[in-house]
């Protein structure tokens, strides 16, 4: 069942109204049934690693509580996260951790499809839920929290349906506040019109955008000889617009969702494409991902025995001020290497989403104080190098899309190389419309992106009392009829512009398929 | 330990690990308050007061410390 689908439209619908009619005081169990019900809709394996995810957590976080000795809660802790790093591992990533010599290939050309039977059997979400149960068992570890002794409970911090196949990624302390919340939430209109408004703006992203902008994503990426040259920055520009509207409307529905029962989620988007340097991109994107990795891989990493031995050493060595960077830099090759990993086993997203971020933090660390000095120079200050900065930016993003989006790493070479390849197919209309893309469809996708841009701008821009900002809660001061008549806008424009004809996969999420 | 003793041990380690002389810290000072005191040297900054005071914090007072009231709150819990 995708997010985006007649299907799970009725599916929210059905669990509302049991949700809000049961008494209070089993309201959870209807999310417990519909969490369960909805893991077995996406399949059987599904369904199955949920389960398994929840009792490794369960367990784990009583065998790491602080009621046994720190030797046994420490092997317990390693040996139940390893199993759940394993199966992850073991199912999702077999192309990367499989044999020496396949994995060779796998550089040099190798498709995800090496392997029939994991790539049947994998569970949907596997790489989301099993990060947060993996954190449950951590916090548990680190005294953040106390083991929970209801497993009930940790069965639906685990499987809890709208974040289960795309995130956002929580922490137990979060999610089980807001779950104990929820039981006092009352019914109100309003909520159920913000959610209404949001899971439609979500379809909105998906439907209009980001399949429409697929049209010539596809298009060139699926052929580096045919289109060369100018062709494939124009690619990847769209490829960029495709996977920003296609994550973040799978981050509205769900976010919209969860908001109609009370429970709020954290956002996983804040303007990315307005950040100045890639540090600040990584704060904007996939948010929840970032402070899962910095809080469970970066901070115990840079804390560990050996880092802090590094760090004492290069000091010395290198003098204070340099040589405390050598443990950072070294905590941050490991950070950026399990981002890129956990995108995806191949080698593509290690480079494309991990290794060339972490050159580009580096390289931004390693020149600051030059930077520094060089700003107040050149007016620093001014608007136009403000856009500077977030062209920039979005221009290093674009370098990794290319990868991002290729089959292998091999493939993105060649189109990079098909940049400065003779005898494609010349930049004009004919060429370019010609796998669907004319002239009526490409006005939609300019306005609907300009409409995201607007929404991204007035959130970006500051209130004056520095609190986020939400275009519904502006909709909403502005009236009910006002809220009510962009939710009828969106609506009748997902139904008219949606790309949902014949042979539209709707269950094709790009962080779905991660 | 005074809590009066502690922050100016406190001071000095604050001071070294920003580098900067001028760095007085108190119950309300917050990392936006101090230039460079971002997540990552967060943990050098970590690392340097638990060495200044011979104590080992665990992950969840690392990551979950609110100010630095909380810190020496969490340091005078450690000294016992």
């Amino acid at each position: 069942m995708s997010l985006v689908s007649s299907l799970f439209l009725v599916f929210v619908a059905a669990v509302l109204l049991l949700y809000y009619i049961v008494p209070k005081s089993i309201r959870l169990w209807v999310v417990i049934a519909a969490s369960l019900a909805f893991a077995a809709f996406l399949g059987f394996y599904t369904l199955l690693f949920v389960l398994i995810s929840a009792v490794l957590c369960y367990v784990g976080g009583l065998l790491a509580g602080p009621s046994k000795s720190n030797a046994f809660r420490n092997v317990f802790t390693v040996i139940t996260v390893v199993i759940n790093i394993a199966l992850l591992c073991a199912v999702k990533y077999y192309n990367v951790l499989g044999f020496a010599a396949e994995r060779l290939n796998l550089l040099f050309g190798a498709s995800e499809t090496s392997n029939t039977f994991f790539l049947y059997a994998v569970p949907v979400g596997m790489s989301f839920y099993v990060l947060q149960t993996t954190g449950y068992i951590l916090d548990c570890r680190w005294e953040k929290i106390a083991p929970e002794k209801n497993f009930f409970k940790v069965l639906l911090f685990a499987t809890y349906f709208p974040q289960l196949m795309s995130g956002p990624m929580n922490t137990y302390a979060n999610l089980s506040a807001e779950f104990e919340r929820a039981k006092e939430v009352k019914f109100s209109f309003e909520r159920i019109s913000d959610g209404a408004v949001r899971i439609a703006w979500g379809f909105f992203k998906k439907l209009v955008i980001a399949e429409r902008a697929a049209i010539i994503v596809n298009m060139v990426y699926g052929d580096h000889n045919t289109f060369t040259g100018w062709y494939v920055p124009i690619g990847v520009f769209f490829f960029a617009i495709q996977l920003y509207s296609d994550f973040s409307g799978c981050m509205e529905v769900v976010n919209g969702v969860s908001h109609m029962l009370g429970i709020e989620l954290p956002e996983n988007f804040n303007c990315p494409f307005f950040s100045k340097t890639v540090q600040e991109y990584w704060r904007r994107w996939h948010i929840t991902l970032g402070a899962w990795l910095r809080d469970y891989i970066l901070y115990p990493v840079l804390k560990s025995a050996p880092l802090i031995k590094i760090g004492d050493w290069a000091k010395a060595k290198f003098g204070k001020k340099n040589g405390k960077k050598v443990p950072t830099y070294i905590a941050l090759f490991i950070l950026w290497f399990a981002v890129g990993y956990w995108h995806g086993g191949l080698w593509n997203y290690v480079i494309g989403s991990g290794i060339l971020h972490f050159i580009y933090i580096v390289l931004g660390m390693i020149f600051e104080p030059v930077s520094k000095k060089i700003r107040p120079k050149i007016g620093a200050d001014k608007l136009y190098f403000r856009i500077f900065q977030s062209v920039r930016t979005f221009i290093l993003m674009l370098t990794g899309f290319v990868f991002f989006r290729s089959a292998t790493v091999m493939d993105a070479v060649d189109m990079y190389a098909a940049i400065f390849r003779k005898g494609g197919a010349a930049l004009n209309w004919e060429n370019f419309s010609s796998t669907g893309m004319d002239l009526a469809n490409l006005i939609v996708l300019a306005v609907a992106v300009l409409l995201v841009l607007a929404v991204d701008a007035y959130k970006y821009v500051p209130s004056e009392d520095d609190k986020p900002k939400s275009a519904i809660a502006f909709l909403r001061s502005k009236g009910i009829v006002i809220l009510w008549a962009a939710f009828m806008v969106l609506v009748v424009a997902t139904l008219i512009f949606g790309r949902y004809g014949l042979g539209y996969d709707s269950g094709s999420f790009i962080y779905a398929r991660i | 330990m005074s809590r009066e003793e502690i922050y100016d041990k406190l001071n000095e380690v604050f001071q070294d690990v920003f580098d900067d002389e001028d760095i007085t810290v108190n119950d309300s000072t917050v990392a936006s308050d101090v230039d460079g005191w971002d997540s990552l040297e967060h943990i050098n900054l970590i690392v340097a007061v638990e060495r200044c005071f011979g104590i080992k914090f665990t992950m969840g007072e690392t990551t979950g410390l609110k100010n630095v009231g909380e810190m020496v709150d969490r340091i005078i819990a450690h000294l016992g």
